[in-house]
């Protein structure tokens, strides 16, 4: 019996009714408040940076402290502090709940936490360039010695234990080459993308294409409907892809192919990744297969005989021209290669990539898209500032201060 | 690339096609003779079915005086000599070539010969002259030629074997590529005529700062960058081609004003009034490109790769006029079908059945079907469909029955799978129960498939689509027809009574009283539907080589498109040897321009070897460009559309290909929304925990939260606060407060000077009241009381004392008297600020 029924047996409705007036008071006396009003000192708007990036209220001291760097000319600082605050919400729950949608098709961030948001989170607490998150052989694990079951490739129980005991993900979790922890051979790790969880969600059933157009979501920043171009070449659409849906030709030559033109050279990236779970219990595991291609590059290949037949895992970039060159790929990348790894180092390294983080950080601190000229403005300095090292926890820091209010 | 010694060992894939390009022992100055040996084509030698009445008893003369006349007679005479047909005139003592002569067969064997190739049916002078209206039996001459090839290559395929069908490969006329208009460079004109209905009803959609943005852009701010997306949907040499008009006109999509008629030719009249300020400009000089043909420039493939070993009747949907769908089976009597409703005929052979339209046999034209399926107790029904959709249910195709609840057989669609039902012995009248292709495959897709249903008594049934086995192992297995109706119709597209309507494409069906093999299947899949041509684009300027070409199969794909596919390089003129030629970045023009969508040959880049003629294989010497084949879309139709092939490297001839560059979307502003939000699900958890001290991970709290977490905002955003949120919340501060000041420890640690022990009206004395509240202003508020620190964003705490003290006021009056009071009144206060907008917002 929760305390709010038991309220309701011992005195009836009044005290319910009674408290919710004085909610609603108090509701409207914040409310009152016009949106974006100037804030006085520097007080409010330590506060406000340490809502944003820690998610609950600080202590007197950790204000004081922060209040102090933003009267000093130092509101980054401050903002540092507010991410390392020893209760570590920053990581444990803000941090996770930026990443988690990453993870799931749902979208959602009501999902246990798994090995690609811990790997989401280390690298950004230990300041991993985070350029290499799609790429790196890199893993984040709890550290030993705290009781959790160990890691499998084929269950999520170490990190659902981990949040069940509500553990300091600032503190527990530690680094681990990914190689190492779940056996894909170094070559074929692509950072978060040979996760168990990305595999779940993006490798499972299909064609692997879903795994392209979630990083593209995710990490692009764009969903397909933004980049089709109906230009490219479309000698490498596979055979599932009917050229006349419905035997309407028009249907292929004015939307399928604006995606699949570019969509299906890169996701032939992914041609030795599945994720096989024959259990009911969500016991399934990434399964890598080197020099053979997954059976679900075939299904449906009669539907268009004459399309493209996967033969390994070679990729090529082929949104380097037309209008998705806007995306600002990394010249000095090779534009094509083979498998995950290198496919993600190429997204990575685009400019659209850097822009994407930023742009995510921004709308998750400042609570909005970048508006007007000075938050593009400042975007695009930031943008300038995460190149340099890759630091996401930096951007979080200069984004809060400049959404502190002023 | 390696050139290969005879094409069909170029492309695994495509051999059947290209391997009728062999080259027969004659060759010819033009061209090359070739002969199509058809891997696939006619794989056995079973006779032809006849007509059910065999006319042949009333024949007095010589007996065939060898074999070939006996499959003269048989597959040939018995059809032409009716009067109907040739047998008015082509008789003895009347008109010559005397080949329909009913006194001696053996003379008319000769008389034939003269009108007859059986080594291209095809290709026969009296086709030609059926084709040409010359006493054609039917309405249509296209059904009337097709039916006298089928004879012929019955005729044929007795008396040749697998050796007939010949394609012969000609060198086109050449021709140069015609002009067309080009888009201008300035966006001026557009900017003047089209952008402006663009920006005002599509800019919602098609603009980068729409809320749901959907590229292409052309309608955004920046007429530049607009125009460059833009150009792929406007046609300006048939702006009614114009993607533009025909989203409005014939898809309806987001048409201004409710009416799309009215929108869609405003559209039209701005299109239009771009292309006319456009001059027609020539193919871009620099270009490096072939020779032009149209469509019907191309040789024809007569494919003769089916088997159709037992046909009893076949619709090909050539007429592509009229209302009549012609069986070109050559079976007598002809199971011609009236079309009635939405019918329509489609580009490249076939009908797009709709909206309960149908094709129909009558009963007495069904009944051959009836009688010759029970002469062999088995029988199939081969389509190629292309279903519009994967939702319709109760979809019939292909069916031979009396309504819903009678039937001989149907072949069907529900959703994703193919049904049959069948009438036998071990079924009911009405075919049930069906086999159905398994639901787990989803094998029935909204693209063209060729689909195969199989009977005979020791399976059942058995379905195949695209070739693969799908459906078999009937649980009723094979029964006697026994109790098949004659008085039924043939239909395609619905039931005869029209109430199980099928929607989609149909491009061929055709039945059979045998039970097709799967290697027979196989064929017929491999053998592809519709007409094809083979194109030889010239490239001798480029190459300095003579009667060099390369050559693709064209087919019309459907109404919207052509199929380009299994391009190869190769040359007609015997003695032309090659070596080192380099090809690179081939691209597919259409009426003066490449086309802009499919150009599958762009990233091309090989180097071919090879000679015109190789003596030693007796083959043309091909080399593969490529495996795959491409879409490309239909503007003015096949007699019209103008096609050629440009280079970025062909010999040593260049043309550097540049992509436009791309214009990047200017940003606009949006209004600056509310920079203060609400917190999220666990940040609320998070936040509840700091302020009451309870750890999240108290019993009772955290199963609340298990349960409440998603009734907790998701997002920020005032505008989706609504009030189940606020009661999640209230819940969960209440039990937050509860476990605060039921914890012994926690309570005294929070509430310091606060006697839990005391009844309300002690406990809640003035120093009572604010050793509750000043906790509650120091912890919720962020505030330091002690030190005078509060925070100009939260609440004051003087208005919160208010609060709390009228609701402790209203509290103290109902609660009970004694302790439990106390603690019930402690709870409240906390709850209220606890679950105020002081936590809340962020």
């Amino acid at each position: 019996m929760n305390a709010a029924m038991q309220m309701r047996q011992t005195n009836g409705a009044r005290p319910t009714r009674a408290m919710s007036a004085t909610l609603l008071a108090l509701l409207l006396a914040v409310l009152a408040m016009p949106a974006g009003q100037a804030l006085a000192a520097s007080r409010e708007q330590a506060m406000r940076i340490h809502d944003r990036l820690n998610g609950a209220p600080p202590t007197q001291a950790v204000l004081d402290a922060m209040q102090a760097k933003i009267g000093g000319g130092d509101a980054k600082g401050a903002a540092l502090l507010a991410i390392d605050d020893a209760n570590g919400n920053f990581y444990s729950v803000v941090l996770k709940n930026f990443v988690m949608p990453w993870t799931n098709t749902d979208q959602t961030a009501f999902a246990p936490l798994n090995d690609y948001v811990a790997t989401v989170v280390g690298m950004v607490r230990d300041e991993v360039p985070f350029n290499t998150v799609l790429s790196a052989d890199i893993i984040y694990v709890g550290k030993s010695g705290l009781g959790l079951p160990a890691y499998s490739n084929s269950a999520n129980d170490h990190y659902v234990q981990m949040e069940a005991q509500s553990l300091n993900l600032r503190d527990v979790l530690v680094s681990a080459p990914q190689s190492a922890t779940t056996g894909l051979p170094a070559a074929a790790t692509a950072g978060v993308l040979t996760t168990r969880a990305a595999a779940r969600a993006f490798f499972s059933a299909g064609t692997n294409r879903r795994m392209f157009r979630f990083t593209m979501i995710n990490h692009m920043c764009t969903d397909l409907a933004q980049v089709m171009d109906t230009s490219r070449p479309t000698d490498r659409i596979r055979q599932d892809v009917s050229r006349s849906p419905g035997g309407d030709s028009r249907v292929f030559l004015n939307n399928c192919v604006g995606c699949h033109s570019g969509m299906d050279p890169m996701a032939q990236a992914f041609a030795f990744y599945d994720y096989i779970d024959t259990t009911t219990t969500d016991n399934g595991a990434i399964a890598y297969t080197p020099g053979t291609v997954v059976g679900k590059y075939f299904h449906n290949n009669t539907v268009f005989p004459q399309g493209y037949i996967t033969p390994d895992d070679h990729w090529d970039n082929r949104w380097r021209a037309g209008q998705n060159a806007l995306m600002g790929w990394d010249q000095s990348q090779p534009g094509s290669g083979n498998g995950a790894k290198s496919l993600g180092a190429e997204f990575g390294a685009s400019a659209q990539f850097a822009q994407c983080q930023v742009q995510k950080v921004f709308t998750n601190v400042c609570l909005r898209a970048p508006s007007n000229a000075a938050d593009r403005n400042q975007v695009s300095t930031m943008v300038g500032h995460f190149t340099q090292g890759y630091s996401l926890k930096n951007v979080f820091a200069e984004t809060a201060a400049y959404c502190m209010g002023n | 690339m390696k050139a290969f010694g005879s094409i069909d060992t170029l492309l695994p894939r495509t051999s059947a096609v290209l391997a009728q390009l062999r080259l027969a022992a004659l060759a010819v100055v033009a061209g090359a003779l070739v002969a199509g040996c058809g891997a696939g084509s006619v794989q056995t030698a079973a006779n032809p079915v006849t007509p059910p009445s065999s006319s042949t008893q009333s024949y007095t003369g010589p007996a065939p005086a060898s074999g070939d006349v006996q499959a003269f007679v048989v597959n040939f005479w018995n059809n032409v000599k009716t009067t109907d047909k040739c047998g008015a005139c082509h008789i003895q003592g009347n008109q010559s070539p005397m080949f329909a002569r009913s006194d001696d067969v053996n003379l008319a064997y000769q008389a034939a010969q003269t009108v007859v190739d059986l080594t291209n049916p095809a290709g026969s002078k009296i086709v030609a002259k059926v084709a040409s209206g010359h006493h054609c039996w039917l309405a249509s001459t296209q059904a009337c030629s097709d039916t006298m090839t089928t004879w012929i290559q019955n005729w044929a395929g007795v008396t040749m074997g697998a050796s007939k069908a010949a394609v012969q490969l000609v060198a086109p006329t050449l021709m140069d590529a015609g002009g067309s208009r080009t888009f201008p460079t300035n966006s001026s004109l557009f900017a003047s005529t089209v952008y402006p209905l663009l920006t005002q009803y599509c800019s919602r959609c098609h603009s980068p700062s729409a809320v749901t943005a959907q590229s292409p852009y052309f309608a955004q701010s920046d007429v530049d960058a607009a125009y460059a997306a833009a150009q792929p949907k406007m046609n300006l040499d048939a702006p009614a081609l114009s993607r533009f008009y025909v989203r409005l006109h014939d898809e309806f999509h987001n048409c201004w004003g409710g009416d799309c008629a009215a929108a869609s030719a405003q559209m039209l009249a701005a299109i239009q009034a771009f292309a006319n300020q456009v001059p027609i400009t020539q193919v871009d000089p620099n270009l490096v490109l072939s020779k032009a043909l149209t469509l019907y420039d191309g040789v024809v493939d007569n494919g003769g790769s089916r088997v159709e070993t037992g046909l009893i009747a076949k619709f090909e949907f050539k007429t592509g006029t009229g209302t009549v769908a012609y069986d070109t089976s050559g079976v007598e009597p002809a199971l011609n079908l009236d079309m009635s409703g939405d019918v329509t005929w489609v580009g490249g052979w076939g009908v797009q059945v709709q909206n309960k339209g149908k094709l129909q046999g009558t009963t007495t034209g069904s009944a051959k079907l009836h009688d010759m399926i029970l002469t062999t107790g088995e029988y199939s029904v081969e389509a190629w469909v292309a279903p519009a959709n994967v939702t319709q249910t109760q979809a019939y195709i292909v069916s031979y029955s009396g309504g819903t609840t009678q039937r001989n057989f149907t072949l069907g669609q529900t959703q994703y799978n193919y049904d049959a039902f069948v009438r036998s012995t071990n079924t009911d009248a009405n075919g049930m129960p069906p086999l159905s292709t398994p639901n787990a495959k989803q094998v029935l897709q909204a693209s063209l498939q060729h689909v195969v249903m199989t009977y005979d008594p020791i399976n059942g049934r058995q379905i195949y689509v695209n070739g693969a086995l799908v459906a078999s192992g009937d649980p009723q297995k094979g029964g006697s027809l026994s109790q098949w109706d004659n008085t039924f119709a043939l239909v395609l597209g619905n039931e005869v009574s029209s109430d199980r309507p099928f929607s989609g494409l149909i491009k061929m069906v055709a039945l059979y009283n045998k039970a097709m093999s799967a290697s027979d299947v196989q064929s017929n899949f491999n053998a592809g539907v519709g007409e094809r041509y083979y194109l030889l684009f010239n490239v001798d300027k480029f190459t300095g080589l003579n009667q060099s070409y390369v050559m693709f199969v064209v087919s019309q794909y459907d109404s919207y498109s052509y199929l380009f596919d299994q391009p190869v390089f190769l040359s007609l003129d015997p003695t032309v040897n090659y070596s080192g030629l380099v090809i690179k970045g081939m691209r597919i023009g259409v009426n003066g321009a490449e086309a802009a969508v499919g150009q599958a040959y762009a990233p091309l880049n090989t180097t071919v070897t090879g000679q015109g003629f190789d003596p030693t294989k007796s083959a043309v010497s091909a080399v593969a460009l490529s495996k795959v084949g491409t879409t490309i879309a239909l503007q003015k139709g096949p007699s019209y559309d103008q096609f050629f092939l440009t280079f970025e490297q062909i010999g040593t001839a260049t043309h550097v290909h540049t992509d436009p560059t791309p214009i990047a979307p200017i940003p606009t502003d949006s209004p600056l929304p509310s920079d203060i939000g609400v917190r999220t699900f666990e940040r609320i958890n998070t936040t509840l925990s700091t302020m009451t001290t309870v750890p999240k991970t108290n019993a009772a709290v955290s199963a609340l939260y298990t349960k409440l977490q998603q009734s907790l905002p998701a997002v920020t955003d005032f505008q989706a606060f609504v009030a189940s949120h606020q009661t999640a919340i209230a819940q969960l501060s209440i039990q937050y407060c509860d476990a605060l000041v039921r914890d012994p420890t926690l309570a005294p640690a929070y509430f310091p000077g606060l006697n839990f022990g005391a009844a309300p009206a002690a406990a809640y004395d003035t120093n009572g009241r604010n050793a509750l509240i000043t906790p509650l202003i120091n912890q919720m508020l962020t505030a330091n009381t002690a030190a005078g620190k509060f925070l100009a964003t939260q609440p004051s705490a003087a208005s919160v004392t208010t609060e709390v003290n009228a609701l402790i006021d209203k509290l103290a009056a109902s609660v009970s008297a004694d302790t439990t009071g106390t603690a019930t009144i402690a709870k409240a206060a906390c709850a209220a600020v606890a679950g105020s907008a002081a936590m809340l917002v962020q």
